[in-house]
């Protein structure tokens, strides 16, 4: 169900995010923002808090305590292959290897790796000493293991990363594991810096239930998951022999609080209320109306997720949207970056790009304005094919029938409330061009059981998902063929050229290589317009001035607690 | 003390209102139920032609002007996307009224059947009716339409199944009293004792007294519906946005609530001045009926 519809966001290796190469004006905008929100927040401890001294780690430490942090969203599980479960994953797992956020993969299990000259075999060597929180150690056995158990249907956002390419995995010793591709994959440590790849314990695995593992996976984490009250809160206790810490953690060790009580406050005003009343230490996915106020009281970050924007798939298999020129004259109707603009309050930002974030190493940004909002270039495609006549209420007609998008959206599980005003934006904006759009919410369990990912359900549908790597295009796109279905082809676009293309890129020499074929099958994919860009997915988290050190990571935006400590 | 009498000011020369004073052509007209017709008038107007009322459309977007405080331009303000939110409160009347007139009728309509079965219907039937209303009050009106909205999705029509089926356990309850006290009241039996048939004192007696005190709990009830409706929207189980059903007005203004107050006002206070118009006529009414029963 994960690589289903919408799926979710992971980060990767090179650039993305707020030190992004590839900026657009938004992004650096938004960036600016949140620098500048980072010192301002840094000066205002100093000043407002009674804080000894200004800056990170200057207050004078307390250790322990409990960490309460306010959430958005519930997943069904913690472990799993949507995003949501990887930010819960994450403060239990860890993976192979981490990224930073310029971008860089560095070790986290692995302390080193290699890759064969024909870059079909990867070996790892991996850290000594640690070990599983049953007990039982992280040896190249147990890595080996979850590349099985992934293989083998473990983690179904795995499979759409690696599943393609990933043929086996052997321990040579203790201390070293052998990952063999059937293909070269330029993006696999980026791809495995996700949470969706934390190493779980075999042990646990094999003899557990399923269900057990997948609401209490056990890894070697900074934390262990405690007791989970559906629909109120999950605990996470401190793991004492934590000494497995990424690279590019603040501190290596076992993590600085007691516990985080991780509570779901869906309702956007409770949870920024609950920042103000001190109920939470901190909290994600910050409001935008409330964007300004946190920034001056809190100290906020925000993560542009890169991979598949929030973006609109068009069906190209059934409806009006078969016809390309009705497709182009979609795209041009719009003035979408205005829609996103107001919706979102200039928070979040506008992406043009309908098939990778702006935040993504290998964005294409030539692309972005390929549709600009051109009215009278949208009512020509329209006439040219052959929607000529309007109804009384100026929708177009063809043969009998009225130009009507049904667009469906999971609301507030995949399009938040200001996603869901920008498509109301969206929906005025190209009534005049002729077009009516019907906005059909679905609730996330209809979303997820998959109701509406047929052709016959949707003429568009509002999705995202998160990849440190433009490789999301494979992901995306791959054809989906009778002996190879790909239910994340949200377009139902076949196209054996692109297809082509991308996969060039994904066995690409180099990434700078594989980033060259990725920007080019994102302009033939933006020449097709099957996907129309509206804004890019986002995390943030406005955090208590007395809490320090809590960030987010680079490849998926997950906030990390393990170096979070309390001030006086 | 009809509305009639609220005209005369602007002809001071015609008729004996015009030469009392003010404060007795105050206490003359019944001030309460004058303006709550007027205000419902002015929502049935709403309902039914809202254009003239107002000349904008409650779906068109003024990026440029969103999120404007109450002013010349927009008495009630603008929303996040720039529409006019006394357009959208007026045209988000149709629906509210349809919900709470529709659902108000559904409830009288099933209580009705039970509460006049119940009541006639002998031991047998009335015991398992009461019962099963019983069962129905353990819910609570707000469960009772959740669950139904959960199972079938939501819509104008389900709104309105859903908060009818919730409140017509109460108005069955109600109605299986009337019909119970008017059936051993002493005109029934002296309509019996005078031989007519059991049908006609069901119809020309039994029936019109036991359901006249329904004209003001039906008054009172379209504002409750309203309000319950309001609230399942407001939840998120009511009609999808951009629909200017006023609870979706509300749903929709919430995460606002802190910098464009005017999203949640002015919805909001439609809701209590249509609640409090109707139950106000309600009241009226009623004791008019209680005064020409006395």
């Amino acid at each position: 169900m994960e690589n289903r519809q919408p799926a979710y966001q992971p980060p990767a290796d090179s650039t993305f995010r707020r030190r992004g190469r590839h900026r657009t004006a938004a992004v650096r905008t938004a960036l600016a923002g949140s620098a500048s929100v980072l010192a301002l927040l840094l000066a205002g401890c100093g000043a407002g808090a009674g804080v000894a001294g200004a800056g990170e780690g200057s207050g004078e430490k307390v250790e322990g305590g409990t960490l309460r942090y306010a959430h958005l969203q519930e997943p069904p599980c913690i472990y799993g292959g949507w995003v949501q479960q990887a930010f819960l994953s994450r403060q239990v797992l860890d993976s192979l290897v981490s990224q930073t956020d310029d971008g860089k993969i560095v070790p986290w299990l692995a302390k080193s790796w290699s890759v064969s000259d024909d870059q079909k075999t990867w070996t790892f060597k991996l850290k000594d000493g640690v070990k599983f929180t049953d007990g039982t150690p992280v040896d190249a056995k147990a890595i080996a293991d979850n590349f099985d158990y992934w293989a083998a249907g473990g983690n179904g956002t795995v499979q759409a990363h690696i599943g393609e390419y990933y043929k086996s995995a052997k321990a040579v010793d203790a201390g070293t594991v052998e990952i063999a591709l059937k293909a070269p994959f330029t993006p696999l440590l980026s791809a495995l810096s996700q949470g969706y790849f934390g190493i779980q314990s075999p042990t646990a695995l094999k003899e557990r239930t399923d269900q057990q593992n997948c609401e209490a996976p056990i890894g070697s984490g900074p934390f262990t998951v405690g007791a989970w009250k559906r629909g109120e809160s999950v605990t996470f206790e401190k793991n004492p022999a934590y000494n497995s810490a990424p690279e590019n953690a603040r501190h290596q060790g076992p993590a600085y609080v007691d516990n985080i009580v991780w509570s779901f406050v869906q309702d956007n005003t409770s949870r920024f209320g609950s920042l103000a009343s001190g109920e939470s230490d901190a909290i994600g996915e910050v409001p935008t109306v409330d964007f300004e106020a946190a920034k001056s009281q809190y100290q906020v970050q925000q993560y542009i997720t890169p991979g598949r924007p929030v973006t609109l798939s068009l069906n190209t298999v059934k409806g009006p949207f078969t016809d390309k020129l009705v497709r182009q004259a979609f795209a041009y109707s719009a003035d979408r970056k205005a829609a996103v603009d107001s919706a979102f309050l200039g928070v979040v930002p506008f992406e043009g790009n309908g098939t990778v974030s702006q935040s993504t190493p290998g964005y294409n940004k030539d692309v972005v304005d390929d549709y600009p909002f051109d009215q009278a270039k949208a009512n020509e495609l329209l006439d040219k094919a052959g929607w000529t006549e309007r109804n009384a209420d100026g929708v177009r007609v063809k043969d009998g029938k009225e130009l009507t998008i049904d667009l469906v959206f999971g609301l507030n599980s995949i399009v938040t409330t200001e996603g869901a005003t920008a498509l109301q934006n969206l929906q005025e904006q190209v009534k005049p061009v002729g077009f009516k759009v019907n906005l059909v919410p679905v609730t996330q369990a209809d979303l997820f059981s998959g109701a509406y990912s047929t052709p016959d359900k949707y003429d568009a549908t509002l999705g995202y998902w998160t990849s440190p790597h433009a490789g999301i295009l494979y992901i995306n796109f791959r054809q989906n063929t009778k002996a190879k279905p790909n239910y994340a082809n949200t377009t139902f676009y076949n196209n054996a050229a692109i297809e082509k293309t991308i996969l060039k890129a994904n066995s690409a020499k180099t990434t700078e290589e594989a980033n060259k074929y990725y920007a080019q099958a994102q302009q033939a994919l933006s020449d097709e317009a099957v996907a129309v860009g509206l804004y890019t997915q986002t995390s943030s988290l406005a955090v208590q001035p007395k809490l320090k050190d809590v960030w987010l990571e680079a490849s998926q935006g997950e906030p990390v607690f393990h170096d979070a400590y309390f001030t006086k | 003390m009809t509305t009639t009498t609220l005209t005369p000011k602007t002809n001071p020369a015609s008729g004996p209102q015009a030469r009392t004073s003010p404060a007795a052509w105050l206490r003359a007209v019944p001030l309460a139920p004058a303006v709550s017709a007027a205000v419902v008038l002015f929502f049935v107007i709403a309902a039914i032609a809202p254009q003239l009322l107002t000349h904008r459309d409650p779906f068109a977007i003024d990026l440029a002007n969103a999120l404007q405080p109450p002013g010349l331009a927009h008495p009630f303000g603008t929303d996040q996307s720039g529409r006019d939110l006394y357009t959208r409160v007026v045209y988000g009347a149709r629906e509210s009224l349809l919900i709470g007139l529709g659902a108000t009728g559904l409830a009288i309509g099933i209580a009705v059947i039970l509460g006049v079965a119940s009541g006639l219907g002998g031991r047998l039937l009335d015991g398992v009716v009461s019962r099963g209303l019983e069962v129905l009050f353990a819910f609570p009106v707000l469960l009772l339409a959740m669950l139904f909205v959960t199972i079938y999705g939501p819509s104008v029509t389900t709104q309105i199944v859903a908060v009818g089926l919730g409140t017509a356990p109460g108005y069955a309850r109600m109605i299986r009293g009337q019909v119970l006290a008017v059936r051993h009241s002493g005109y029934v039996e002296a309509a019996h004792a005078l031989g007519h048939s059991r049908w006609t004192v069901l119809r020309q007696h039994v029936f019109p007294n036991a359901m006249r005190p329904l004209v003001a709990v039906v008054t009172l009830g379209i504002g409750q519906s309203i309000v319950w409706a309001s609230g399942l929207a407001f939840l998120g189980l009511g009609v999808a946005p951009p629909s200017p059903e006023w609870g979706a007005l509300l749903d929709a203004g919430r995460m606002f609530i802190t910098r464009a107050w005017w999203l949640e006002v002015m919805p909001g206070l439609a809701i209590v001045a249509i609640a409090l118009a109707a139950t106000s006529l309600g009241h009226f009414i009623q004791k008019k009926l209680e005064g020409a029963q006395s």
